[in-house]
């Protein structure tokens, strides 16, 4: 069972693989550009699971940040099937992970449709139903 | 069932009416079935347990795709 399993995952991943292949060298290029905006605030989490840009930036800050949640999707779809939730409901679970644990004080994030919000030295007020978020 | 109400329904009136007017009478109890199915929620502890095993999945998914994550 666990060797199908194993199987199952390498297959999966040599498709993904051939099918981000293109994809995933151009992001990775561009991952620098994407950290550096992370850092300086013109792009942020999102509670609901995906970068967001906060004001204008780059051509290639703004590729990388939709390449990076094309594979954040990808992600999310393949954990939604695997538990028989939505993909909203995966997306927003790893939102609440990212705002609890990944953004740093002194960078954006933005919770719903609201205005984006400066980490301070505080933990983020996390929406309700991330309450076991930690 | 009271008389009345029982006579009445023999007399093809339905036997409702019969308590309603009984019950008009002061001291009555009237106790009406709920129109709607009653439910138990046992939702609540399940969708608990699916938000936790969905912030395991977001946890190793954050831990093993660092570069979907750049801080």
């Amino acid at each position: 069972m666990t060797r199908t399993l194993l199987l199952g995952g390498a297959v999966l991943m040599a498709g993904a693989l051939i099918l981000g292949g293109g994809l995933s060298s151009r992001a990775s290029a561009q991952t620098p550009a994407v950290s550096a905006a992370v850092a300086d605030g013109s792009v942020g989490e999102q509670a609901d699971g995906y970068l967001g840009i906060n004001g204008s930036v780059s051509a290639e800050v703004r590729a990388g940040v939709e390449a990076i949640n094309i594979k954040r999707r990808a992600a999310y779809t393949d954990l939604a099937a695997k538990r028989g939730v939505t993909v909203a409901d995966m997306a927003a679970a790893t939102g609440c992970q990212t705002l609890a644990s990944r953004v740093k004080q002194g960078q954006t994030y933005r919770i719903g449709g609201g205005a984006w919000q400066v980490k301070g030295s505080g933990p983020i007020a996390l929406p309700a139903y991330c309450s076991t978020a930690n | 069932m009271t008389v009345s109400s029982i006579l009445l329904s023999r007399r093809g009136i339905p036997a409702v009416p019969g308590m309603l007017m009984l019950c008009a009478l002061p001291g009555c109890i009237q106790l009406n079935a709920p129109d709607k199915p009653i439910e138990i929620n046992l939702n609540v502890k399940v969708q608990q347990e699916v938000v936790v095993r969905l912030q395991q999945d977001a946890k190793d998914l954050i831990q093993n795709n660092p570069e979907l994550f750049p801080q």
